[in-house]
């Protein structure tokens, strides 16, 4: 049997090697109840499995309970100037006071937050879970509509005025973009296909759960909109799509209707948008919300914690929604046991959007 | 979201028709391949797809926003523009 040597051990402590690993939910247990040389085994001997790709489901699990995010924020605002040039003009740094501009504190207040919820809750350090800088640019463009993640920096526009408000309006767009940045560290989603509304709804699910965290709302009592707040008044809709009802989001003379289906039986094949990257989200999207609501209380915990394992240790750049189902049941038989109830309410949450796990 | 214009620029006051051939001309439209795609890492940015017919002449460029030549943004704003203000007419 392999053993790996774990450096400094108390007289009490036990060591378990990896191939007798303990399974992760009773370690959960010790970590929680045990002694705290039995707690600091149980953390240790978790540690190890991190140099083994396949056993890092192990720390997904074991960090939450521990929070050991020890990193601080680092977050930087720029300002583009309704230019193109990034990251543009540094506006404010991590500690300084609030600016007269409400962009960049919002832009500020809600990566501060994204960073929070990975940390406090997933233990991760930032983006890439190494302490990254977070950048942000406010006043992208001319009257420009729209957010993204460019690969190193989030961008945000200011919105036409009619159509849209400013795209720091809204906390979970911020958690949405912020979230890109870690699915590209992580699963490394391709921005294509199913793999690539994947990488939306992921987007999604941790930009619903920063605002969620932010304001201590469970699941039930959440709106599960995404960008409420972002469209400009006289537009007929509620926010930009709807993890709760799919396709609900909005109908208006000059946007149209929300297409986002909420099953599988309507899944939308098309060219466009990388073949429907933030139109067959919703599929996934609803799936998240069904588990979240049969599973109870706060979503950012048993439902966000089975999802953010997924994320980072199971799914691969091609992954399909099938493959996303299978690997959620997985993360919630290693975090809960097998034949638990969080195992039934993933395998309920997917049958919802028909896909049988 | 998606926003779509059609432009007709037989229905358009001269100096307006004028400054839309310039820019599609500028943009060396025509001789642009059909699809501008960008391999960068990132997400949620824009696409554009325009078809413009001129004479005998009629092609369809296809662009992800961060391939975007400086050439062509002008007129893609300039369509935007006509987009967010719902006009509908038909697209030389």
């Amino acid at each position: 049997m392999k053993t790996i040597d774990t450096g400094s051990q108390s007289g009490s402590a036990q060591f378990c090697p990896i191939y007798c690993i303990v399974p992760p939910h009773i370690l959960k247990e010790i970590a929680q109840r045990g002694s705290a040389d039995q707690k600091a085994w149980a953390f240790r001997t978790l540690s190890l499995s991190e140099q083994l790709r396949g056993q890092r489901q192990a720390i997904g699990y074991i960090a939450p309970v521990m929070a050991v995010s020890t990193g601080t924020k680092r977050r930087t605002i720029y300002d583009a100037r309704n230019g193109s040039a990034l990251p543009g003009t540094l506006v404010r740094s991590e500690g300084d006071p609030k600016s007269k501009d409400p962009a960049v504190n919002e832009a500020y207040d809600g990566a501060g937050a994204t960073y929070d919820l990975y940390s406090k809750v997933y233990g991760r350090n930032s983006i890439d879970d190494k302490g990254m800088r977070i950048n942000s640019t406010v006043h992208y463009g001319r009257s420009y509509d729209n957010a993204f993640w460019n690969g190193q920096q989030m961008v945000y526009g200011d919105g036409d005025g009619k159509l849209f408000n400013r795209f720091t309006i809204s906390i979970d767009v911020i958690g949405h973009e912020l979230t890109h940045g870690v699915t590209q560290y992580e699963a490394g989603l391709e921005y294509q296909d199913q793999a690539g509304a994947l990488n939306e709804s992921m987007s999604d699910v941790f930009g619903s759960l920063v605002k969620q965290y932010k304001k201590r709302q469970t699941a039930k009592s959440a709106d599960w909109l995404i960008g409420k707040g972002l469209l400009a008044p006289g537009v007929k809709g509620v926010a930009l799509r709807s993890m709760k009802a799919p396709g609900t989001a909005y109908d208006d003379p000059v946007l149209g209707k929300d297409p986002q289906p909420g099953d599988m039986k309507d899944y939308v094949k098309t060219h466009d948008d990388n073949g429907g990257v933030h139109i067959n989200s919703g599929i996934p999207n609803r799936a998240f919300y069904e588990v979240a609501i049969r599973l109870g209380g706060n979503a950012w915990q048993k439902a966000g914690q089975i999802w953010y394992v997924t994320l980072r240790d199971k799914l691969r750049p091609n992954s399909q929604f099938k493959d996303a189902a299978h690997f959620t049941v997985m993360a919630a038989r290693e975090l809960y046991g097998n034949g638990s109830l969080e195992v039934k309410a993933v395998q309920q949450g997917w049958a919802e959007v028909g896909i049988t796990v | 979201m998606r926003l779509t214009v059609a432009i007709d620029t037989d229905t358009l006051p001269s100096t307006e028709s004028d400054r839309l051939h310039r820019l599609v001309d500028e943009a060396g439209f025509f001789n642009l391949p059909t699809s501008l795609k960008s391999n960068a890492p990132g997400g949620d940015r824009f696409q554009y797809r325009v078809q413009i017919e001129d004479g005998e002449r009629r092609r369809e460029v296809t662009a992800d926003e961060s391939a975007v030549p400086e050439n062509l943004q002008p007129l893609l704003d300039y369509l935007t523009d006509w987009a967010r203000a719902n006009q509908k007419r038909k697209m030389v």
